[in-house]
């Protein structure tokens, strides 16, 4: 048997999880923004504003989980 | 980076690489007193002069017919104006202009510091910067609140008249926390952390590169790739930059139009 150690970052790996979620999110969020902008053209400044804020909003949360990897 | 310069296995440097705080830390130029200023404070009052002497060329003589650069400075201000304050707030967002201005020239400008030749560093990248703006920000739209619906403002946000009454002190409890204390702080920390990652990306990639490349070893095929994906982030930083002033100064707009105009 081969023994050995597992060693590393438990915080790269906190990251990594927490980066799943807005991930996900943001893929779902642009994707319905496409949508309803082929749908609607004429709405197309309304639907990206609100996008972009969305976006915003989850990417904030895979940033807090950036910034805490740096503080472990 | 200098120092990797004489990095090699027979000379006996050793190579470990510092911790990456101190890619945030600016030289120290003078003291005054107990306080240390380094070339940070003096890129700060760069970014208000260059704001400053951005609108006063602009707009300093008025005329019917702008010259080219005044009426790209009058497409800025309209755009704040027109999309984000009024578009936003409602009619009674032309007072918000000044401010809601400000923040976005002054962030506009200060992270684009990360990408100009010989500052590369973007100024919201040290915590007290977004910290204080996002703090500015709170207060705006919490007198804005206090001064439109008077107590009813934390009335209505403590106990919130439009859900089941079983469920009142719940959401209370979550509207609270969520406007109080994370509106605040995520709108610093997206800011920060974004503008952070960007520059650490940046330094690493780039001078990386340059310096495998200019070893002239094997590894410098190597490092002409990392030179590239880092000009591949330069550009993105551009686009991050620009978007991430814009956001706070949307997310701004968005939290005193939730003041000024509740929904019930």
């Amino acid at each position: 048997m081969l023994e050995g150690d597992i060693s590393g970052s438990l915080a790269l790996i906190g990251y990594g999880l927490a980066a799943i979620g807005p991930g996900v999110g943001i893929g779902i969020l642009a994707g319905n923004a496409v949508q309803a902008m082929a749908r609607q053209p004429e709405a197309a400044g309304m639907v990206r504003t609100t996008m972009f804020l969305g976006i915003a909003f989850t990417e904030a949360l895979a940033l807090i989980g950036f910034v805490l990897f740096f503080l472990a | 980076m200098l120092a990797s310069f004489e990095c090699t296995v027979d000379s006996g440097v050793i190579c470990t690489p510092e911790f990456v705080n101190d890619l945030f830390e600016g030289g120290i130029i003078f003291h005054v007193g107990d306080f240390a200023v380094t070339r940070i404070h003096f890129l700060f009052f760069l970014a208000a002069f260059v704001v400053i002497g951005l609108l006063y060329a602009a707009f300093r003589t008025p005329k019917v017919v702008p010259g080219k650069f005044s009426t790209a400075m009058e497409s800025l201000v309209g755009f704040v104006r027109d999309e984000v304050a009024i578009g936003i707030i409602g009619p009674d967002g032309a007072k918000y202009v000044a401010y809601l201005l400000s923040i976005f020239l002054f962030l506009l400008v200060g992270n684009l510091f990360e990408i100009t030749p010989f500052i590369n560093f973007p100024i919201t990248s040290r915590m007290a910067l977004p910290a204080f703006l996002a703090l500015l920000t709170w207060v705006i739209f919490v007198a804005a609140g206090i001064s439109k619906q008077g107590f009813r403002y934390f009335l209505d946000i403590i106990w919130p008249p439009g859900v089941p009454i079983a469920m009142r002190w719940l959401v209370g409890l979550i509207e609270v926390v969520s406007i109080f204390l994370v509106r605040p702080f995520s709108l610093a920390v997206r800011i920060f952390a974004n503008l952070v990652a960007g520059h650490v990306m940046l330094s690493l990639l780039l001078t990386s590169g340059f310096v495998f490349i200019t070893a002239f070893q094997v590894k410098s095929f190597v490092g002409i790739g990392w030179f590239a994906i880092g000009l591949g982030i330069f550009v993105f930083e551009i686009v991050v930059s620009v978007l991430q002033a814009y956001i706070f100064t949307l997310l701004s707009a968005v939290y005193i139009q939730t003041s000024v105009q509740p929904e019930h």
